[in-house]
């Protein structure tokens, strides 16, 4: 759409510093704590305006296959979001009545697999991580949602914010009721 | 029917009282009834199987489930569709593992027996390991189902070599489903990909919520409702002018205000291109439907199909014993819609009703413990209430039906556990009563597509 950073190497990426690596892996983690304690306001606050949150529904297929299933924004998708598509759904939480959140889901988000890369635009990088997002409610209502991501991260200032993530839950069959968290 | 199930053979009427309305929970959690059911309605109904815009070509191809019977839905040469036993002949192994694809051949990983897409047996890894006489190829093909038939593009099969016409299972129904079927010039299809998700709950909460259930909307959903819609509450409903209507067990519940469903959508462009096309809606399906359509509305095909006309959400609730069902959700849109329409309908469904939508986080918890609570013995022998609007039976000279005043009702689950009990009950469905006696003469076209093997 914009110029921003491509999801997809355009040629083979070059890993960041030392420092660099440190400040968005750092940013990863408080991202991962902000959702685990709910707080989505400071969580969006680290969106991006122009941001494109997308998270495919992968169907179970040959290799042969060549079906474009993760770039074909115009398949079924869990989330193909843009921020005020995801401050949207996030307002159904300060309705009162979201019956479904109270008493409140506990949730672990856990990053690992940590890459950091320089793109073409001095300013936007390239961030690979693994998510385990594990959610536990009421008394024994359980699950884990395991897969991988691919963000584009912007430097503002000394903070970074997210352009574009590409989270692929490694689901067919979502083992299941909903899907209320965002990884 | 051949496949029955020797065992106990219990009263299913002493579980239900739909003139008092009532239902006794042990239909939503009794593995035996449950067995039963797999017996009786699904491997006897007319089942959903795929929309025909899934498998556009030849060589085109899905999985699916027909009660807990893995199929396989292949687009013919000629261009018909055949639907097949996911098993092959020889130890069982199933023979295909994808979602969907293209393929020339269905060719199981145990010993290599190859299939065509019509599931006739070409031929197997070694073959010269059998001697004359110790195979007949022609006997060893996937077994077909008894028929395939579609409506419109929906693709429905059946197990049951004696189920009645598909157009006679749909009914006056059809009256109903052609406002989302065939509101439009060009007819319907389903955008790429389909999500799945899993439940604890029994599959009939599902279908009965679709099929009647607007009352849940305004409390269960009033966030969802809130959060699409900068704050405002669900729409007021008019008890004058919404209603109930059932056929055979099949129902739509509905308002006649013509935009409710399309605001929770919560997609203004969405809005504009249905108010756009409205006057043509009109002119195709009459003044009545067209304000029916886009309103607060919902509607299941029995046994296990529901969707939001509207809303745009098709979806199927594939049983997975008493306590669990798969939902697999799929977005149906007019073909001849705009493409940007097209992805402003998608995007408004999975933030609706995909398992992340405002909507649909409401809605399985409340199933899953209507279900769950009934492993006590005690709280499995209560009886639950189906009684609302039981007096508002009314004839009504457009619609055709069983039709109730009032969308907040249990009318169309009430019709739709009656029809559970008819199948439950008889052996010969041709003997199962008409509900109601069709009113409507043969008001659209179906396709009969060959069966292979009558069983």
């Amino acid at each position: 759409m914009t110029d921003t950073a491509t999801l997809e190497r355009t040629r083979e990426g070059t890993t960041a510093s030392l420092e660099l690596t440190h400040a968005l892996t750092q940013t990863l983690y408080r991202e991962a704590r902000l959702l685990d304690d709910e707080h989505y306001k400071a969580w969006t606050s680290m969106l991006a305006e122009d941001l494109h949150y997308h998270m495919p529904g992968i169907e179970t297929r040959y290799r042969r296959d060549k079906t474009e299933q993760v770039t074909d924004l115009t398949r079924m998708a869990y989330y193909n979001d843009s921020k005020p598509e995801i401050l949207k759904r996030l307002s159904r939480l300060e309705t009162g009545t979201a019956w479904s959140e109270d008493p409140a889901t506990r949730y672990t988000h856990i990053i690992t697999n940590v890459e950091v890369e320089l793109t073409e635009k001095a300013d936007e990088f390239r961030v690979y991580s693994n998510f385990y997002a594990y959610r536990n409610r009421n008394e024994r209502d359980e699950d884990s949602l395991i897969g991988n991501r691919i963000d584009i991260w912007r430097q503002v200032g000394n903070d970074f914010q997210l352009v574009k993530r590409r989270a692929i839950l490694k689901h067919n069959v979502m083992l299941s009721k909903n899907l209320n968290i965002y990884v | 029917m051949r496949f029955e199930r020797i065992g106990r053979e219990p009263d299913y009427s002493r579980y239900m009282d739909l003139k008092e309305g009532w239902l006794d929970r042990r239909i939503f959690s009794d593995a035996d009834i449950y067995e039963e059911e797999l017996y009786r309605i699904f491997a006897r109904s007319w089942l959903f199987v795929a929309h025909e815009s899934q498998i556009p070509s030849s060589g085109d191809f899905l999985t699916t489930h027909m009660g807990e019977d893995a199929v396989i839905v292949a687009r013919q040469p000629d261009g018909s569709i055949r639907v097949m036993l996911n098993s092959c002949p020889h130890r069982g192994n199933k023979v295909c593992f994808a979602d969907a694809g293209n393929t020339r051949r269905f060719v199981c990983n145990y010993h290599g027996w190859a299939f065509d897409t019509a599931g006739d047996l070409k031929g197997m890894h070694e073959e010269y390991c059998y001697d004359n006489g110790d195979i007949d190829f022609k006997n060893h093909g996937l077994k077909n189902v008894a028929k395939v038939s579609s409506y419109k593009g929906l693709v429905f099969a059946t197990f049951n070599g004696d189920a009645p016409s598909l157009e006679a299972w749909l009914g006056d129904f059809r009256w109903y489903l052609d406002m989302i079927l065939d509101n439009e010039e060009g007819g319907t299809e389903f955008i790429g990909g389909c999500i799945k998700s899993v439940m604890s709950a029994n599959w009939k909460f599902g279908v009965e919520n679709f099929i009647g259930d607007a009352y849940h909307a305004g409390w269960t959903h009033d966030s969802g409702c809130r959060s699409m819609n900068d704050g405002m509450p669900f729409p007021p409903i008019d008890m004058e002018n919404s209603y109930h209507a059932s056929v055979n067990g099949h129902g739509w519940e509905f308002g006649t205000e013509g935009v409710g469903d399309l605001v929770l959508l919560g997609r203004p462009k969405v809005m504009d291109y249905y108010n756009k096309i409205r006057p043509k809606m009109a002119e195709r399906l009459g003044e009545m439907r067209s304000k029916i359509f886009g309103s607060v509305a919902s509607a299941s095909i029995f046994p296990n199909v529901s969707f939001l006309p509207g809303i745009s959400t098709f979806r199927q609730w594939q049983p997975k014993g008493p306590m669990q069902f798969e939902l697999k959700t799929w977005v149906i849109v007019n073909k001849n819609m705009p493409d940007d329409i097209k992805e402003e309908v998608t995007k408004g469904v999975m933030q609706t009703f995909g398992p992340g939508g405002t909507f649909e986080m409401d809605d399985g918890e409340n199933w899953e413990n209507c279900t769950t609570v009934n492993r006590g013995v005690v709280t499995r022998h209560e009886r639950l209430h189906y009684r609302c609007g039981i007096g508002r039976q009314i004839e009504h000279d457009t619609l055709p039906g069983i039709v109730y005043r009032g969308q907040y009702n249990d009318a169309n689950q009430r019709g739709f556990y009656q029809r559970w009990l008819d199948m439950m009950t008889h052996d010969e469905l041709g003997k199962m009563p008409a509900r109601p006696e069709p009113q409507l003469g043969n008001v659209a076209e179906t396709r009969d597509l060959p069966g292979l093997f009558a069983l």
